[in-house]
């Protein structure tokens, strides 16, 4: 792995950058500087951000980001590097593709030249890692899709994108958290509630989990929201380790 | 508390920010200009993270329901409580019932309004900062009320009033630092960038502002990063979009420019169509 290069971001904000490529170890670096720096310099950060391959750490008022960097350059060298302890989760999203809440699946289907249940079989068997989250509060940033279903975002982006809404762009598979604008091609909904702002943690996907979309019938989809709305809906998630 | 009479062109509440969840995705969010917002605690005699209302270019008209001390800065939106012409940067004493109302925007974009002990609305996430998704409302309506802190009856207005910088309203200049993908810009105009003059898009928000320019140059898009309010991008179609406060966590296009703190507030308070100019430090 190459080494990553150091720069100010800003006022008040350091970035560490590996190469431009989305690369589970060069993550799996990333996160290993960032609990680092956590542990060591508390006193100076206010918050940090992991990304594929970046890490951005937002300093407290009056630490100055270059002064900050030469002193992390140097003790990151001579700290011992242990294998991460952190609990990580594999979390089971059920996910409902039938007609209702899949405006995009026959499209996609036709795209690949695949049937609609082969697509279903593609996107459900796999295991995705959640490398972070961004764009929205609780959107998952997922590695990686079988290539098998890449396909392109649409034209015309919707105006409103229903909350739970699975879809597709480019590369990428993910979530709509919330009610939003979104380009991605809709396969799916899950009946899950994603983020809720007064609990703690406010999203139930954190970065270096796993999810696993499981296919589930409209009748389901209606049992699980109504035992979600009732905050009584079991969330399936089990400790899991890379 | 304050009753909304009418909302005004688009009216939040705002605080320094949300902090401590963007590594879930959540906006920081906070007044647009944060220097006028902390003066206006200041003058109203409160802590600088106290939440204050941010108003937009068309002022709300405001009931007041009791009696307190308010102060305004940032744009001068032509404030007036009952019927009587109020100024801007000094503690004004309020009396139960009285109506402030808004006129023509002198200069500036954001006014911020500052009430004795802090406006009470919700706390979501340690902030009381106003995003669609994270508070309950993104904007004010009509009909709202918004809660402040009880105030004892003794009326102690801190007489003071400020001055206020001028050339956080009038400079062009709004200095920046070379962004991550700074390399992307094409050498020359790496050199020259303070030569361009680019304006402010009308089609600016809290979110993003979006800055016309007569370079037609463009970058491609990257692995998605972090990004964060001030972050200048320059997208594959050659479009200049400044990040403000309500910004995303992350994004794929290059990040070519950061704006220094007091840069953020200078723009925040840029009128469609202004003239601004780009400056590296």
């Amino acid at each position: 792995m190459k080494p990553p290069s150091f720069q100010r971001f800003g006022d008040r904000a350091a970035l560490i950058s590996w190469e431009s490529i989305i690369d589970a170890e060069v993550h799996a670096e990333a996160v290993r500087w960032d609990r680092f720096m956590t542990e060591n310099y508390g006193e100076e950060i206010l918050e940090t951000v992991v990304t594929y391959q970046s890490l951005v750490v937002y300093l407290k008022e009056g630490v100055d980001p270059d002064t900050f960097l030469k002193s992390i350059k140097a003790s990151f060298k001579t700290a011992k590097q242990e294998e991460s302890t952190d609990e990580h989760h594999l979390i089971t999203i059920p996910v409902c593709y039938e007609k209702d809440f899949a405006p995009d699946l026959e499209n996609v289907a036709h795209y690949h030249n695949l049937s609609k249940d082969e697509v279903i079989q593609l996107h459900s068997e796999a295991m995705y890692k959640v490398y972070f989250l961004g764009f929205l509060p609780g959107f998952p940033y997922l590695g990686k899709l079988n290539p098998k279903l890449h396909t392109p975002r649409k034209d015309d982006p919707r105006p409103i994108v229903a909350q739970g809404s699975v879809g597709i762009g480019g590369k990428q598979t993910g979530i709509y958290p919330m009610d939003s604008p979104g380009g991605w091609n809709l396969i799916g909904r899950s009946p899950l509630s994603f983020f809720n702002p007064t609990k703690q943690p406010p999203a139930i996907i954190e970065a270096g989990d796993y999810v696993k979309f499981k296919p589930i019938s409209t009748k389901e989809f209606e049992h699980i929201h109504a035992l979600v709305e009732n905050g009584i809906y079991l969330l399936d998630k089990v400790p899991y380790h890379d | 508390m304050i009753k909304v009479i009418t909302s005004g062109l688009y009216t939040s509440i705002q605080d320094l920010g949300r902090y401590g969840f963007r590594k879930y995705g959540v906006p920081i969010s906070g007044a647009m200009d944060l220097y006028s917002a902390e003066l206006a605690n200041r003058l109203a005699g409160n802590d600088p993270e106290e939440a204050v209302i941010e108003i937009t270019l068309q002022g709300p008209t405001l009931h007041f329901t009791e009696n307190t001390i308010i102060a305004l800065t940032g744009a001068d939106l032509s404030p007036a409580l009952n019927g009587k012409s109020i100024a801007n940067n000094t503690p004004i004493m309020v009396p139960k019932d009285s109506e402030l109302r808004f006129g023509k925007p002198m200069y500036g974009v954001r006014c911020y309004l500052s009430a004795a002990g802090g406006i009470q609305s919700e706390r979501i996430l340690g902030s009381r900062s106003w995003y669609t998704g994270i508070t309950h409302k993104g904007r004010l309506e009509k009909g709202d009320s918004i809660p402040l802190q009880s105030l004892p009856l003794k009326e102690v207005i801190p007489n003071a009033s400020v001055k206020v910088r001028e050339a956080h309203f009038s400079a062009m200049q709004i200095q920046a630092f070379k962004g991550p993908e700074f390399y992307l810009l094409p050498k020359e105009i790496q050199k020259e960038l303070k030569r361009l003059t680019f304006t402010v898009s009308p089609n600016s928000n809290r979110m993003a502002y979006v800055l016309n320019s007569e370079t037609e140059i463009s970058a491609p898009e990257i692995i998605t990063a972090p990004v964060q309010p001030g972050t200048i991008q320059l997208t594959p179609s050659g479009k200049w979009v400044v990040l403000m406060r309500d910004a995303q966590t992350t994004g794929g296009y290059a990040r070519v420019l950061q704006l220094t703190e007091e840069s953020i507030n200078r723009l925040a308070q840029k009128q469609p169509m202004e003239a601004i100019q780009l400056v590296i430090v």
